[in-house]
């Protein structure tokens, strides 16, 4: 029984790796919406206590690579890519350049990261324009912002 | 004990279970004679080889004897055998295994639409490729299989590397407290420098599914192994927004060294344990012993969970790496968005950190500063509001002041057209998790006091660390003990003790300044033997609770901190408030720490307590605690204690393993 105790506290500390199987939420592939699922307030105290928080069935490991789950490059994972990344790369794409920018770039396809971080950051009010944008409108923006500059030839993107 | 466990999980109700249909219900065994007859001959070479028993193959299944001798697989999903007896059978897993092969998956079986169900080549793709080396089977008689969706994973992954990712201890989150491991692998692409894509990489993480919220039973199901425990693929850039923005941890990255064949049997292995789960145990069969397991089945070299112990703790797996010489090919150090941000604004002068203050509280406020200037304190100030409204970001609450205030800092940043230069970080290398002493210690000493007692000392503790142990891999600033006890024999009136049994202590130091103002904390379960005017000797629970705030300097060589401390005991015979066995104290705590070097560090503690309406009034104690390292794991530890009645001093040698 000791050691059931000593584990009852110890439990609520190492959760290491744990995750809630929550539901996958309707915004995209934000990664509130998935850390969260769909009712921040009620998982939030158990997602501040736990480790890995990631349930959902999105990334299982024989289910398939979902559409949020995919970094094989193209609009589609460009896109997941942008929702899921969105605090950081909103501050990249401010400064013009940063790891989110190279990674998109590699995603769509770009030939160059400097000259993608230089045209994002020339349209950062297309892309923010108010706090209020939803993830899927700034992802929209900036695969718009990429496809519709032609030299920096973001083959990927179609 | 264990009918206790069982009761609880019975009231708590039971873990999600993956359900059928199983592959094995589907297969039909082949009809063809010819194949028969193949069949029995492997069998009997593989009986003949002994592979049932061999090393591999008992880590493909996962099997490891029970305290009786007998075989039993850590795996608990009825889809991961194809034998009804494979659990419990490694023998007649392999038969039931080498069958499966050239077993055939009727056409139009409804049951196929379930993802459980595959061809056994299919579904277990590194049992295949071991057993066709052992046996050298004939691909030729195998039967028809679509493995495409294995294909597709692999295919996704692209596998090139694999690195052990260690996310580091962040006190402030309590989920962070003891780290966390998962794998990263990287992908292949000769063309792209792995900074533009390291991001796009996947992550194989094992984890618990938890379906409550309600703490104790989320403890309770966690310890006694009712959640189970699945692996997953999450695109890497998931854990870095997770654990390097959201939590502040820091990350350490361990890349092995493996041939291209271990590499693609360890992505078959994953493969295969994706059609199964773990009890998931929060103290033993966590995220960091499966991790390695899988590490074990890709290389039969390597020795990592036969040293683990109880209890396990994430940093074990990264010593358990270094255990095998060789296995570690480099380190990398991915510093948390906290981490950054301190690094950042070292070498900036007073007027831009005036400047990043002001900007986080309202991001139009003015700025007179060159460009390169404003450059570096308007992508401070954001990465400040990153931290300081984390939260709210992670949320995406879109009306919340968080995203107001970085709105405006964006806006004003991406208005000078001039690109941030990519920061260049130190790393702490004296931090990185292995360089830290060993998880439990023990001690063994001798104390005497001016009241001429003496005594053997004796000390215990479970996990982890406090602020006096050698502080190499380990924050500064964080305490987190699990079970430090300690007990006498007393030799002058031959009465053995217990001083102190605590179920956890921890306590949390922030460096209080203008950018953080964390509170510093502490909190602490347990019991204690008290010797002083309101009880002689007497044995109590106690609870404390205490906040306050530190200073450090920058390097947390130097440290001090005050606590207000609020303490409830309770025992038998404690003569407490009003009679009643019940005491309280309240009252003014603080230490001064001083790293000296990292093996020697001195702590100097004190605190004075109020007993309203109790016998003897106040109670106080100072004490100075001096431990050095003399070899690794090995310390020497000097504590002097004054207290309202008595002064004594205790020396013994620490012992960390």
């Amino acid at each position: 029984m000791k050691k059931l105790v000593i584990g009852a506290a110890l439990g609520t500390m190492l959760m290491a790796g744990t995750a809630f199987a929550g539901p996958y939420g309707t915004a995209g592939c934000g990664l509130g919406s998935i850390v969260f699922g769909s009712s921040p307030g009620f998982v939030q105290i158990l997602a501040a206590t736990t480790n890995g928080i990631f349930g959902n069935q999105t990334f299982g490991i024989t289910s398939g690579t979902s559409n949020c789950s995919n970094t094989g490059g193209g609009t589609q994972s460009a896109q997941a890519f942008i929702e899921t990344n969105r605090e950081a790369l909103a501050k990249d794409i401010s400064r013009g350049n940063g790891e989110t920018i190279k990674n998109l770039a590699t995603l769509s396809g770009c030939q160059d990261p400097t000259a993608v971080g230089a045209t994002l950051q020339r349209n950062f009010k297309t892309i923010f324009p108010s706090s209020d944008a939803s993830n899927t409108q700034v992802s929209g923006a900036v695969i718009n912002v990429l496809k519709s500059d032609k030299t920096l030839a973001c083959e990927r993107l179609i | 004990m264990t009918a206790r466990i069982a009761l609880l999980v019975a009231l708590a109700g039971c873990g999600v279970v993956a359900q059928g249909p199983y592959t094995r219900d589907v297969l039909r065994a082949p009809v063809d004679q010819d194949r028969q007859a193949y069949i029995h001959a492997l069998k009997i070479r593989a009986h003949q080889l002994h592979l049932a028993q061999a090393a591999q193959w008992l880590r493909l299944g996962h099997w490891r004897r029970t305290w009786s001798g007998d075989y039993e697989s850590q795996a608990d999903g009825t889809n991961f055998f194809l034998s009804p007896h494979g659990k419990d059978s490694p023998t007649q897993e392999l038969d039931a295994t080498l069958e499966g092969f050239f077993s055939e998956l009727p056409a139009n079986d409804p049951r196929l639409a379930s993802k459980n169900v595959q061809h056994p080549i299919c579904q277990f793709p590194a049992r295949f490729q071991w057993l066709s080396e052992q046996l050298a089977i004939d691909p030729a008689k195998l039967p028809a299989h679509d493995c495409s969706r294995y294909e597709e994973f692999v295919k996704s992954l692209q596998a090139d590397s694999v690195t052990l990712v260690f996310s580091s201890y962040y006190l402030n989150n309590p989920a962070s407290a003891f780290g966390h491991t998962f794998l990263r692998i990287g992908k292949k692409n000769a063309l792209i420098p792995e900074e533009r894509r390291q991001l796009l990489d996947y992550g194989i993480d094992y984890s618990a599914d938890v379906d409550t919220n309600f703490a104790p039973v989320y403890a309770i199901k966690g310890l006694a192994g009712a959640f189970p425990g699945t692996f997953r693929k999450v695109p890497f850039y998931f854990k870095v927004r997770e654990y390097n923005d959201f939590e502040s941890r820091d990350l350490w990255e361990y890349k092995l060294r493996l041939t291209d064949k271990q590499r693609d049997f360890l992505v078959a292995h994953v493969w295969e344990l994706g059609s199964t789960f773990f009890d998931y145990f929060y103290m033993s069969e966590n995220c960091s012993y499966h991790i390695l397991g899988l590490i074990e089945v890709a290389n039969p070299d390597v020795r990592l969970l036969d040293d683990m112990h109880w209890p396990v703790i994430p940093a074990d797996a990264v010593k358990a790496l270094y255990d095998n010489p060789g296995l570690v090919e480099s380190v990398e150090y991915r510093p948390s968005s906290r981490t950054r941000f301190r690094h950042d604004i070292q070498d900036l002068s007073s007027d831009q950190r005036d400047a990043i203050e002001a900007l986080a509280d309202d991001p139009a406020s003015k700025m007179s500063l060159g460009q390169k200037q404003s450059i570096e304190v308007l992508d401070a100030a954001q990465d400040l509001v990153d931290i300081r409204y984390a939260k709210q970001l992670i949320q995406d609450s879109r009306d919340s002041d968080g995203a107001r205030i970085k709105q405006k800092l964006l806006e004003r940043r991406a208005e000078i057209l001039v690109p941030s230069v990519d920061a260049a970080e130190a790393v702490p290398w004296s931090k990185m998790p292995q360089r830290g002493h060993d998880s439990r210690r023990v001690a063994l000493g001798g104390g005497a006091d001016l009241q001429s007692d003496r005594w053997a000392a004796f000390g215990a503790r479970l996990a982890l660390h406090d602020l006096a142990d050698p502080s190499d891999g380990y924050p500064d600033l964080s305490q987190l003990e699990f079970l430090p006890t300690r007990a006498r024999y007393d030799v002058t009136n031959r009465r053995f003790e217990l001083d102190q049994m605590d179920l956890v202590h921890i306590i949390s130091l922030t460096n209080q300044d203008r950018f953080d103002r964390h509170i510093s904390w502490e909190a602490r379960l347990g019991s204690q033997r008290i010797d002083d005017a309101g009880c002689r000797t007497c044995y109590a629970g106690h609870v404390q609770v205490g906040a306050g705030g530190a200073l450090s300097t920058p390097t947390e060589r130097v440290t001090a901190f005050v606590l207000g401390e609020t303490h409830v005991w309770s025992g038998p015979r404690l003569d407490g408030i009003g009679g009643a066995p019940i005491r309280i104290g309240i009252g003014p705590a603080g230490g001064l720490r001083l790293r000296i070097t990292p093996e020697l560090v001195s702590l100097l503690m004190g605190e004075w307590d109020w007993l309203p309406e109790q016998t003897g009034f106040s109670t106080w104690y100072a004490s100075e605690t001096l431990r050095w390292e003399i070899f690794h794991d090995v310390a020497l530890d000097l504590e002097a204690r004054a207290e309202s009645h008595r002064q004594s001093g205790v020396l013994s040698t620490m012992l960390y393993f």
